[in-house]
């Protein structure tokens, strides 16, 4: 890993996750910017090179799969992880066709470890 | 026999023919194996709303909406060449077309005359919109869909609940953590027995989770039966049971289904309840006002395997506000009603790996959409 912290871009539409994502982030030792919605991020043009995004599933309007859609179509090449309520096998086959790296199920006891492996088997 | 006594004879068949047909109490329908209306009853006039020199002659496509309409020279066609009886001697429900174009489900039986070498068809029809009748001949699929309901309800409780639930504890559990890290860089004794309540207190959070995914998944299981069916006919079944009343409502509703869009891989029952859901509540819209009262139901073949179904109405539409959490569970825009149907919807079509949405069409009115993943053209064709 590179001396400067990695940046965890987070979009989930709820404020105490998100939140509560942010703390225990941030005590592993990454950097994390929040969005509370897809729209948010889509409209962020600064996106970094390096470190990953976390990206909820569940979500109204634009909801996870569609968001890491547009970003593909748009080349960004992050590696994606995906945190869901509930996965499913039907939307594990759908992540892996959108090449996301990681699917994980809500209550999340390690998020950084997850991202840590995703992190290092490069993009 | 002379030629007089063959004539009056001919004669007196036809006036008894004429009297069975005037009095009969069914709706009767005799067509020739061109498919040619030859006679109907008067209470086959009044049931069509055609008169009787009016429908003589024409195909008897005519008392049927599309798809059936198109495909109902071959059906014949087959069995003349087959003799592969379907519906013969069988009896179904089955979707009529009025002269006005509104349709109602019908119970037709039908009977095979043979003079000479030429084949003559006889139709028996009840009209299934009477409510009694509906009611006894519908009552095994209705309880099928129904208790089904029930159970997807249940199913999606403890979904909605896991889900709810499943947020908080994501917050809780990751506070906890956060701390436990930004303990482990402090020293004192305190500091030891925090570290350790607050290890517990995660462990505790995690033990919820778990409590919480084992509800979902014994609710879940056995849930889904999937296998290759066809969609005109699941939407043929699930509409002949959502259109009661949809008559006295004087709402018109039209077919157009894609020929292309044919074999899915579903659960029957579970998509028939999306189908049932998303009609009943197009009807309950409409019936409420508008001038306009169309439920139009459309099939298309899309790439990638995907099959969109829509079901349109002309309603007064959606407040935007209502429309953005409409798929939500809780959301409801009745009065009465827990507001769980769409979002069984959401969960059944996502369950089959589609996806639903609604559009508000600027001329007014509701669209809901959803799509279907087609299976491949491996099997014999369906039913006559």
């Amino acid at each position: 890993m590179s001396k400067a912290p990695h940046v965890i871009l987070l979009v989930d539409d709820d404020a105490a996750v998100r939140n509560a994502l942010k703390f225990s982030l941030e005590m592993e030792g990454f950097s994390v910017r929040l969005f509370a919605t897809p729209e948010a991020l889509l409209a962020e043009n600064d996106l970094p090179a390096g470190g990953c995004l976390v990206i909820d599933y569940r979500m109204p309007e634009i909801d996870g799969l569609e968001l890491v859609e547009r970003l593909r179509s748009r080349g960004v090449t992050l590696p994606i992880l995906l945190i869901s309520g509930r996965v499913t096998r039907s939307l594990l086959a759908r992540a892996s066709s959108l090449g996301i790296s990681d699917v994980l199920e809500k209550p999340l006891s390690d998020l950084a470890g997850s991202i840590r492996r995703v992190l290092d088997a490069g993009p | 026999m002379s030629e007089t006594s063959i004539a009056l004879a001919l004669e007196a068949a036809e006036a008894r023919l004429r009297s069975i047909l005037q009095t009969v109490p069914d709706a009767m329908i005799i067509i020739d194996e061109q498919g040619r209306i030859e006679s109907l009853s008067t209470t086959a006039e009044r049931l069509f709303g055609y008169e009787a020199d009016e429908a003589c002659g024409r195909n008897v496509s005519l008392l049927m909406p599309s798809p059936y309409r198109e495909q109902h020279d071959a059906y014949i066609g087959r069995y003349l060449e087959t003799g592969e009886r379907r519906i013969i001697g069988i009896g179904r429900i089955v979707v009529g077309q009025r002269k006005d174009g509104t349709t109602f489900p019908m119970h037709l039986t039908v009977g095979e005359l043979r003079t000479g070498d030429r084949h003559h068809f006889t139709g028996f029809i009840r009209d299934l919109t009477d409510q009694q009748l509906t009611e006894d001949r519908l009552k095994e699929l209705q309880s099928e869909v129904t208790h089904m309901s029930r159970f997807t309800a249940l199913g999606e409780m403890a979904s909605t609940l896991a889900h709810e639930i499943n947020q908080p504890l994501t917050a809780i559990s990751n506070y906890l953590k956060g701390s436990r890290r930004l303990l482990e860089r402090m020293e004192g004794e305190k500091v030891e027995m925090l570290r350790d309540a607050v290890s517990k207190a995660a462990d505790q959070a995690l033990r919820a989770g778990q409590i919480i995914r084992r509800l979902r998944e014994f609710v879940a299981r056995g849930e889904s039966e999937r296998r290759i069916e066809s969609l005109p006919k699941l939407i043929e079944d699930a509409s002949t049971l959502a259109l009661v009343g949809a008559r006295e409502h004087g709402i018109l509703v039209t077919f157009r289904l894609d020929p292309a869009a044919d074999l899915v891989l579903a659960d029957r029952i579970q998509i028939q309840q999306v189908l049932v859901n998303l009609m009943r509540n197009a009807i309950e819209v409409m019936s409420e006002g508008g001038a306009v009262r169309r439920l139009d139901i459309a099939t298309s073949a899309e790439p990638d395997d995907q099959i969109e179904v829509t079901v349109a109405d002309t309603g007064a539409g959606l407040a935007p506000e209502v429309a953005k959490q409409l798929f939500q569970p809780f959301v409801t825009t009745k009065r009465k009603g827990m507001g769980l149907g769409l979002s069984i919807c959401r969960t059944i079509v996502e369950a089959h790996g589609g996806k639903i949405w609604v559009d508000s069409p600027a001329e007014g009115g509701t669209i809901f959409h959803f799509t279907l993943r087609a299976a491949a053209d491996d099997r014999e064709t369906e039913d006559a």
